[in-house]
């Protein structure tokens, strides 16, 4: 463990306390605004931004000029700042270039995404500890010694002329696991509860504040249901779905507010606050695309994160340049299958986009050669069902596509190139066992694209098939194996080239 | 899970995203949406990312993308 990383571990007890009390220790009941005076607090909000890091400067010179009017200002992020720009994702440290960015924006508040988790639990706490602000999410609940420094269930802001907004956070659950959208092993040490019914918990939180507002990462149809639940809140600023929610919805009294997705667009919420409550509400999203304005500052940062060094860095050594796509699919499919303990995995010819891989492989390298973002999916799958995923493969072009690790299999067709019947062989060379299931890999893109028969409709793995191989290249592969070698046959020999 | 696609209900993994959903519906689709020609909303008919996450049950709807440039 780091020096850095221990050092936060030992602070987590306190950091534990503290979030609890600032549920606990809420301040007595009274309109700090008084009955005459009346505010306006503006709050621009965005999320999902995943890493699309290139509007910050536009969206820094919008917010600053705000607060230079003299508004009452505040900024909050509604979760997913990771995974989705492996320049971003990939720099040592990981969030580094989102921490700054956020803590050089001024943010007020933010709620983790799912994609948070994407990290790693380590390098999370590191985000939180050095983030200049703090999270919220009431229905994350770690386990002792889990603790998340900076994480609260709820926080009451009081801006510069006074109006006290109570704000408590929410992160989205799948129904089948109850866990956020990551991979399981990334929450490990954290409980969560169902957001809706946490959420209601949170109604006392009303009688101490001029404003109440949910932050949000749970999806704009939950945050619909929410407001359903919850007339007591004046505002949902929420994130998840990519939703572009302009102007602003009213769902029973409570103002819906979403940005869409990787900061093409700011929201921006405007509360009239008049005599301890809010008299008049509205939200808007503004396009960054089309401001003027940039902040030179963090133009600078923005292009020093662009101009990631580790991109470049050699991650494997190859003893040869890897060749065509039977090597370059068998390994890219042997990565899924050991990294996510499959019994077989498929890649599509078309996802494979390098002919060749220099000996020295470095991350630009890995994502050139796939750079779709595709998720690995795991299917339950027997060999009939293999057999119908090869079918609808072969079919579509009449050639080999699918690249596979975990087995082998031959095509074999007439003159008019029409299947008479496809061979399964295992890894031992026998025919593949017809009475049992295997777990597949496939990436998101087969799943979805191909047509074939399967009972199970499978399961995102929460992780890209260029990850795998990342990792697979990075846990020191033996990459010897990829030369001469093929897995996919047609019987006779087709017109693919084979290169 | 299923998610509604215009008229039709396709099943697609858990964890799927808006994008998954349209390339189970319609390959002709999926394409029309990549290239800007339709553009894609949710049930209550607000703009969706491709990238944007589903939840069983969800609903979306593809429609002709807005022309830009066209005379008011």
């Amino acid at each position: 463990m780091s020096r850095r990383a221990a050092v936060i571990r030992a602070l987590l007890p306190l950091l534990a306390l503290l979030a609890f009390s600032s549920c606990a220790s809420l301040p007595p009941a009274a309109p700090a605004v008084p009955p005459a005076q009346e505010s306006r607090v503006v709050i621009f909000h965005f999320n999902d931004v995943h890493g699309k890091i290139d509007g910050f400067p536009k969206v820094a010179a919008l917010i600053d000029a705000e607060r230079r009017r003299g508004s009452d200002v505040l900024v909050f992020c509604a979760g997913d700042n990771f995974t989705g720009n492996p320049v971003i994702d990939q720099y040592d440290p990981p969030g580094r270039p989102m921490l700054e960015l956020l803590n050089r924006l001024g943010v007020d508040l933010m709620t983790p995404g799912n994609h948070e988790f994407d990290v790693g639990m380590e390098n999370l706490r590191l985000f939180a500890a050095q983030a200049r602000f703090p999270f919220v999410s009431v229905n994350i609940r770690p386990r002792p010694g889990n603790e998340i420094p900076n994480l609260y269930a709820s926080r009451l802001l009081t801006t510069k002329s006074g109006v006290r907004i109570a704000v408590f956070g929410l992160i989205q659950i799948e129904p089948g696991n109850g866990l956020p959208s990551t991979h399981p092993d990334r929450v490990q040490g954290l409980r969560f509860s169902e957001p809706l019914a946490t959420a209601l918990e949170m109604k006392p939180l009303r009688r101490n504040a001029d404003a109440f507002l949910a932050l949000t990462h749970i999806g704009y149809e939950e945050d619909v249901k929410l407001a359903a639940s919850m007339p007591e809140l004046d505002a949902i600023i929420g994130g998840h779905s990519h939703t572009r929610v302009a102007p602003a919805e009213t769902v029973n009294g409570v103002l819906v507010a979403q940005a869409g997705s990787d900061l093409r667009w700011l929201g921006r919420v405007e509360l009239l606050v008049r005599g301890g409550r809010v008299a008049a509400k509205k939200g808007e999203l503004i396009d960054v695309k089309g401001l003027a304005a940039e902040d030179p500052e963090v133009k600078a940062m923005v292009a020093r994160f662009n101009d990631n060094p580790a991109f470049a860095r050699v991650i494997a050594t190859a003893p040869f340049a890897i060749e065509g796509k039977d090597a370059l699919g068998s390994m890219m499919t042997d990565a899924m299958r050991a990294v996510h303990g499959l019994d077989v995995a498929f890649q599509n010819e078309g996802g494979i986009r390098l002919r060749r891989l220099d000996p020295a492989i470095t991350l630009k390298d890995v994502y050139t050669l796939d750079p779709f973002g595709n998720q690995v999916v795991e299917i339950a799958m027997n060999a009939g069902e293999i057999r119908s995923l090869l079918r609808d493969s072969f079919e579509k072009g009449r050639e080999l596509d699918l690249q596979v690790s975990g087995l082998s299999y031959t095509i074999r067709t007439d003159k008019e190139l029409r299947i008479l019947g496809i061979d399964l062989r295992g890894l031992d060379g026998r025919p593949l066992a017809e009475d049992r299931d295997y777990k597949v890999g496939v990436s998101s893109y087969v799943a979805s694209s191909y047509r074939f028969a399967h009972r199970d409709p499978g399961r995102s793995l929460n992780a890209t098939t260029a990850e795998a191989l990342i990792r697979y290249l990075q846990d020191g592969a033996d990459l010897s194996l990829y030369r001469d070698i093929q897995r996919a046959f047609q019987d006779p020999p087709g017109r693919n080239d084979r290169y | 899970m299923n998610i509604q696609v215009n008229d039709r209900v396709v099943e697609v993994f858990s964890g799927a995203q808006v994008a998954d959903a349209l390339r189970a519906y319609s390959q002709v689709t999926w394409k029309q949406v990549q290239n800007g020609a339709k553009v894609v909303l949710d049930g209550a008919g607000h703009e969706v990312a491709l990238d944007g996450a589903l939840a069983e049950g969800s609903r979306l709807r593809v429609k002709r993308a807005a022309r830009r440039g066209g005379r008011a």
